[in-house]
């Protein structure tokens, strides 16, 4: 991966690890002291493109590239006026229409592509459905408001057995002192066995525990649904992806140029291995046995025994 | 394994004659490059023949064997044989001239430590050496990668010491006829030890060399082992060419000696008069081009720097429009 750089200064995360970078509008990146050392009057210019930025518009950088952030930055402002849904049309085509038009908005805002173009279109669309966009924020915030409430709801239920398993907790508390005085008061006074008396109580007090039972626990998510839920929820199916040819695998073969040398079997069957230390324990761990070295030693014993260097013709050697 | 290796494809030669040849043009090479100038007999009154050539080689392999069986802490046997082997190599395309084989020599150590994985530190290793150890240092540093380069990065030796073992073992359970082969062991450590200061590793595959060996060896004790070779080792067909490649390794290594010393003294004067002085640490122009060498880099570096600041203080102009930060105490 590359490193993180600010383009201005040049330090890299390696040499600063506290190293922020920070985007703007422009989509250029700058980390945090060279903004604070080019903006300090509040606005100025990218040092890369020369466009008059502010610094209050200046964000950490979420996305190693700034690109994505730039576009992040575009979509949530398009998204504010394009706010159709899908209920708002008559046809799935029309709507898949209206999706593609935003992406290609956006796709042309980020890459400055007829920029000019571009806005008018918006400018255009902003003015042609002026009623529908209000109508569809107050909707949206509508929404949000259910979303909210229902998060204050669940805030408060959680809040309510925070408090109830406390007093659990002190019941359970107080009950025990009771029943120890109780256990004192019983073998000041009572004329049974000592020790009758300690059994009878310590069987009294695990049954009680037993009863005590801690409060349910929560079985929705925030959203409403219950736990568990989602596994009738259908998903897309995988993608198939286009596979190459089958891998086929062709053992090596050595060249041994030589008398041809046992193989893995014959080694202890011929009683090749008894003529070999025996791995010591180490050596087993680190995954050599006592056959790979024996098998080797033999494989270079026979290994170009059969060699005859006048009748092989040598690779001229140049050295520069 | 050997039937695929570099060392099969690149630095097994076809005989003797050849690696002959090879050696032959290195040294007319030298001689034509630096002796230019020089009329035929100053030519080799100054320059050493490919024969004194190959008497410096033999008398620093010697050395290098010397060396390696002094090493502390103790090195392994397929260790000194890859040094070996590299050393060789090298030089079949190299002059003696051209590179002093003492420098060489523990750069091929140094480089066969490593490759066989026998984990040793440049400090350790030049505490090995005697003399001056940081320019001992340098040196092996400065012809590690020299030497790797004329090696052609092929730095895996197929050493005969595994098929020694495989053999041992294969006699062991195929022909039990032999009794206890386990003595036959000095005697073929003792003709390995003779094999690498001869030729044979540059013309036969390490298997040969182990068969010849450990024949080598039965034979020293008195032992048959004519039977396992020509009735469960080999079909007739192949036997001719394996029974001519072991006379052959063993007659090479029967022929080993040593040059005498007051010969090698002789010649290593010679050496250091016709020695190229652009490889010879101790010259003035070796040092004078390292020298000029660090001053490059920072040169480079320098302007380097000077660029870098210029785009800066640009780059400053345009954004923030003023052509200078001053500090405050400037004003």
């Amino acid at each position: 991966m590359e490193e993180q750089a600010c383009p201005r200064c040049k330090t890299t995360k390696y040499r600063n690890p506290s190293l922020k970078l920070m985007v703007n509008v422009c989509g250029h990146t700058l980390c945090e002291s060279c903004v604070d050392l080019l903006f300090l009057k509040g606005s100025g210019s990218c040092p890369e493109c020369q466009i008059a930025l502010r610094r209050a518009n200046f964000r950490v950088q979420l996305y190693e590239d700034a690109m994505v952030e730039k576009e992040v930055d575009i979509r949530k402002r398009i998204l504010r006026d394009f706010n159709k849904r899908e209920e708002d049309f008559e046809t799935q085509s029309e709507y898949d229409n209206y999706l593609e038009e935003i992406e290609n908005v956006i796709y042309n805002l980020t890459n400055n592509i007829d920029v000019i173009e571009t806005n008018k279109k918006i400018e255009q669309y902003k003015k042609e459905n002026k009623d529908q966009i209000i109508k569809n924020k107050s909707k949206l915030g509508k929404k949000e408001n259910e979303l909210e409430e229902l998060l204050q709801l669940e805030r408060l239920e959680q809040e309510e057995r925070r408090l109830e398993f406390i007093k659990k907790e002190l019941e359970i508390k107080r009950h025990k002192i009771r029943e120890k005085e109780a256990l004192i008061d019983e073998l000041m006074f009572s004329e049974q066995d000592a020790r009758n008396i300690i059994q009878l109580f310590a069987s009294s007090i695990h049954a009680s525990e037993d009863e005590i039972k801690f409060a349910p626990k929560p079985t929705t998510f925030s959203t409403g649904i219950k736990f568990g839920q989602q596994n009738n929820t259908c998903y897309l199916s995988v993608p198939k992806i286009d596979e190459g040819p089958i891998y086929h695998y062709i053992p090596i073969t050595q060249e041994i140029e030589g008398p041809i040398p046992p193989v893995w079997g014959e080694l202890k069957i011929q009683g090749y291995i008894s003529h070999v230390r025996a791995a010591s324990e180490g050596e087993r761990a680190g995954g050599f046995g006592s056959n790979i070295a024996c098998l080797r030693a033999l494989q270079e014993a026979m290994a170009g025994l059969y060699h005859d260097s006048s009748k092989q013709l040598l690779e001229i050697l140049t050295i520069t | 394994m050997f039937p695929l290796s570099s060392q099969k494809k690149y630095w097994s030669f076809n005989d003797e004659n050849d690696i002959a040849v090879l050696r032959e043009e290195t040294n007319a090479e030298f001689i034509s490059k630096h002796g230019a100038s020089m009329t035929e007999e100053k030519r080799e009154k100054h320059f050493l023949s490919v024969g004194e050539e190959r008497v410096l080689q033999r008398f620093y392999e010697s050395q290098l064997k010397e060396f390696c069986k002094r090493f502390n802490p103790p090195m392994p046997k397929p260790t000194i044989a890859t040094a070996l082997h590299y050393f060789k190599r090298f030089y079949l395309r190299n002059s003696v001239m051209d590179y002093h084989p003492k420098e060489i020599l523990v750069t091929c150590v140094y480089l066969a430590c490593k490759v066989e994985e026998f984990n040793v530190s440049i400090s350790q290793f030049v505490a090995n050496i005697m003399g001056d150890r940081e320019k001992a240092s340098d040196i092996i540093l400065n012809n590690e990668l020299l030497l790797m380069q004329q090696l052609n990065y092929n730095l895996t030796i197929h050493n005969p010491f595994r098929p020694v073992e495989g053999l041992l073992i294969d006699i062991k359970t195929r022909y039990p006829a032999i009794e206890n082969p386990e003595k036959l062991r000095p005697y073929i450590d003792e003709f390995l030890e003779k094999v690498f200061l001869t030729d044979s590793v540059l013309l036969y595959a390490p298997s040969q060399i182990a068969l010849a060996a450990t024949l080598h060896a039965a034979s020293s004790v008195n032992a048959n082992l004519d039977n396992y070779v020509t009735d469960i080792l080999f079909s007739r067909d192949h036997l001719t060419a394996i029974v001519e490649a072991v006379r052959k390794i063993r007659s090479m290594a029967k022929c080993v000696e040593f040059p005498p010393r007051d010969l090698v003294k002789n010649l290593e004067k010679k050496l250091d008069k016709c020695r190229n002085q652009d490889n010879n640490p101790d010259s003035d122009i070796y040092k004078q081009r390292m020298q000029e060498m660090l001053d490059e880099e920072d040169l480079l570096d320098n302007e380097k720097y000077a660029k870098i600041v210029q785009n800066q203080a640009d780059h400053d102009e345009k954004v923030l429009g003023v052509t200078n930060v001053l500090s405050p105490t400037d004003t």
